[in-house]
């Protein structure tokens, strides 16, 4: 008697806290129906394992990426951890641990040729996975909300406070905008969307923004979550609330249009992205053959088209490897990510955006010099 | 207590004691003992040694896995200790670049980590012992055993779930509570400030937090209170004590000390809590005292190294394990200090029981009378709890 009364409460504990992890992981998975079309390559000759970890950015598209290489490439196993984020990525693939790493910024110089795992001609950072940043909020009675970059460092400096202040107002005449204070969200670890947002403003809004670019919130006084799901949970949860997040996670929420200056505000779109990033991208000069770390200049980018705050993402490896069978394997995956092919898996499978197809054909002419 | 330690002793001692009687005896006897013969001497056999052997080895082990850990946090954590935080280009980056030095930074992080583990005592120990002393003096008996083992479950669920349920049911939960305190009670310097929206709060994860240590609290009190001597529960209601008054005169007397250290240890739960704190809190590094603001909550040491570890350069991850040392030292004095008070209250106790037998002395009248009973309690309580319950 007395077990059977707690083999029931344990049911009912268990059967609870399923349902709460239910409710929390609620972000879509990636899914497993990818099929990619054409493979110019033929990839069923390979065999072996790609170990990989870093950004959680580019967590879902590697997911993508990973079954449809496979559905190929029957031989390959690969793992890509994203419980590192970019920094602990970076420090893995330093050890030597990983065959390339996944981070949100590229390797600076030094630290290319700092690598002693990759010998004197050093790592070369590639951009394969393109994103927005989305500027989310919840507001009652506001369905739509443009946003210029200087408002937007207003707020999030904390400089406007409340919903009706005349500068959002003067943006959003058509909006009954209330008196609600403003929350702002962001994140409270460290991340390559922080980062990317912060030197989105500091370039854009000089005057407003003072902070430098980095990947930890410069700011004390706002509501600082856990990753991109925990702001995401906590801008739904509030009233006024607005913060950033991966455009690939925010499920329903509402994003706001958003312009570099003047009145063309422009809503989220992969497309819009895409156009965005092969505006304002630039090869950044390291010197090193066949690096493309890219240097965004989000004041080159305007007009209707373009969404202005595009979040690249890199996958690093050595120009030199010491294994010639993971040498294959893994410029045989990145390369295939680097294709059309691949990019249209991550657009369909993860939300993201396509790399621009120039830079493709330079991550391939890349991938050509790796030893 | 007593009792359990005076039993330990003598069975830890007789294994000893066998041995040593093996080893004398010849070899290759070959005279088995009858079975039922407590005082037969055995033949040495490989069991015995390997047994001595594992638990000998288990015990040093965990003594090397402590210093091994203490070492690692020193040696790691010292070149960010003793590092320039002024000048090192370093730590004036990122999440460490606000600081002057690591005292700078590790002292708001220790007091988030104190402060938060004090709010979730305040709320969580009083219903811990609530619930114990429901269980082992109120309750049905199987309704007792139903409800220990319910609270027991609750320490096998992971704290990320804990987590979980903070965000999406507790911090929602206590909007309208927090409202509340602000706009009456806003006067109270901890519940002013400008009230939070999402309810990403100290307060929130300090009920998290609460409900967390709930189990710890509540089995060991339990024991305890299952221990009080049954002749001083049934000296206290033969004098005409009413439940409540029994409960006060001979239980908490008896069990101080077991309640003392059941709470510390679920401090020392509180102050190494992780990722409940870290998903639920909206944090700062900041001294603050407020408890329901947004942006405004004193951050954790624990969920500091969380948060910060993916992104820390080398020397910033150093700074972060030597906050981590910091806490191993706090967490290490709590420990102590709850060993200190159990033995110390123990033996106290067991001192004064001999030396103070007078209130027993006391009713010894005519208890008939409901007024003379009333004046009894009223005596015992004034001559003290301790007093009484000898």
């Amino acid at each position: 008697m007395k077990f059977k009364n707690v083999a029931t409460a344990g049911a009912i504990l268990v059967a609870s806290a399923i349902a709460l992890s239910g409710c929390a992981s609620s972000t879509p998975a990636a899914t497993t129906s990818a099929t990619p079309s054409a493979a110019a390559v033929d990839y069923s000759s390979l065999s072996g394992t790609i170990t990989a970890g870093g950004s959680s950015a580019q967590a879902n598209a590697q997911a993508a990426w990973t079954t449809a290489f496979t559905a190929q490439a029957k031989g390959v196993t690969i793992n890509y951890d994203k419980s590192q984020g970019s920094g602990g990525g970076v420090t893995n693939w330093t050890a030597g641990s990983y065959d390339f790493a996944g981070s949100d910024s590229p390797l600076t110089k030094d630290q290319q040729t700092a690598a002693t795992l990759c010998g004197p001609n050093g790592a070369i950072n590639l951009p394969i996975y393109l994103d927005g940043v989305a500027i989310v909020y919840n507001l009652a009675g506001v369905d739509k909300l443009n946003l210029s970059a200087e408002t937007l460092a207003k707020i999030f400096s904390l400089a406007i406070t409340t919903w009706n202040d005349p500068a959002i107002a003067a943006e959003n005449p058509d909006a009954k905008l209330p008196a609600t204070a403003i929350t702002t969200v962001t994140r409270s670890d460290g991340s390559g969307t922080t980062k990317t947002f912060t030197n989105f403003l500091s370039q854009t809004a000089k005057d407003v923004w003072t902070y430098p670019a980095d990947s930890a919130w410069p700011i004390a006084g706002t509501s600082a979550q856990k990753g991109t799901s925990g702001i995401v949970q906590a801008v739904g949860a509030g009233d006024g609330t607005i913060g950033y997040a991966d455009h690939s996670a925010i499920g329903e929420l509402k994003a706001a249009s958003v312009s570099v200056k003047g009145k063309d505000f422009v809503a989220f779109s992969p497309e819009a992205v895409t156009s965005a990033f092969d505006a304002a991208a630039s090869t950044t000069d390291t010197g090193i053959k066949g690096d493309l770390a890219q240097t965004v200049d989000f004041t080159a980018i305007s007009g209707t088209e373009a969404y202005p705050i595009p979040l690249v993402s890199y996958g690093i490896l050595c120009t030199t490897f010491k294994d010639a069978k993971q040498k294959e394997l893994t410029t045989a995956y990145l390369g295939w990510i680097g294709s059309d092919v691949g990019q249209k898996v991550a657009a369909k499978n993860a939300g993201a955006a396509q790399i621009p197809e120039k830079l493709l054909t330079e991550i391939a002419a890349s991938l050509e010099l790796v030893k | 207590m007593s009792d359990r330690t005076s039993v330990e002793s003598v069975s830890s001692t007789q294994p000893r004691q066998n041995t040593t009687s093996d080893s004398t005896t010849p070899l290759g006897g070959g005279t088995p003992a009858p079975a039922a013969s407590p005082k037969r001497s055995t033949r040495a056999r490989p069991a015995d040694a390997i047994f001595r052997g594992l638990s000998t080895g288990s015990a040093i082990f965990i003594m090397v896995i402590l210093a091994g850990v203490a070492l690692f946090l020193i040696v790691q954590g010292m070149p960010a200790i003793v590092a320039n935080w002024q000048s090192n280009p370093e730590l004036n980056d990122g999440f460490t670049s606000a600081f002057d030095s690591f005292w700078a930074y590790v002292g708001p992080l220790l007091f988030g980590t104190l402060w938060s583990a004090a709010i979730a005592l305040v709320l969580g120990a009083p219903i811990g012992i609530g619930i114990a002393l429901f269980i082992s003096h109120y309750a049905p008996r199987r309704l007792a055993g139903l409800l220990g083992y319910v609270v027991d479950l609750l320490a096998a669920v992971p704290s990320v779930v804990f987590g979980l349920w903070g965000i999406i049911v507790i911090r929602p939960f206590l909007l309208p509570l927090s409202d509340w305190l602000n706009t009456y009670l806003g006067w109270i310097p901890i519940f002013g400030g400008q009230v939070s929206t999402t309810g990403s709060t100290i307060l929130a994860g300090a009920v998290v937090l609460a409900v967390m240590i709930l189990p710890i609290i509540t089995s060991i009190s339990r024991e305890i209170f299952l221990q009080t001597p049954r002749l001083h529960e049934e000296a206290a209601l033969a004098l005409g004590a009413t439940r409540w008054e029994m409960v006060r005169l001979a239980v908490f007397p008896y069990a101080k000390s077991g309640i003392v250290s059941a709470t510390l240890l679920g401090l020392g739960r509180a102050l190494g809590e992780t990722m409940a704190i870290a998903m639920i809190i909206s944090p700062a590094v900041i001294v603050s005292f407020l408890v329901i603001t947004e942006g405004e909550n004193s951050q954790t040491i624990a969920a500091n190294i969380a948060l910060n570890f993916p992104i820390a350069s080398t020397l910033q991850r150093q700074a972060l394990i030597g906050t981590g040392l910091l806490l191993f030292v706090v967490s290490l004095a709590v420990n102590m200090i709850a060993r200190y008070i159990v033995t110390r209250g123990s033996s106290k106790t067991d001192g004064k029981k001999k030396s103070r037998p007078k209130p027993l002395v006391v009713p010894t009248g005519d208890a008939t009378s409901t007024l003379t009973r009333d004046l009894v309690a009223e005596k015992n309580t004034a001559a003290g709890p301790e007093g009484a319950s000898a």
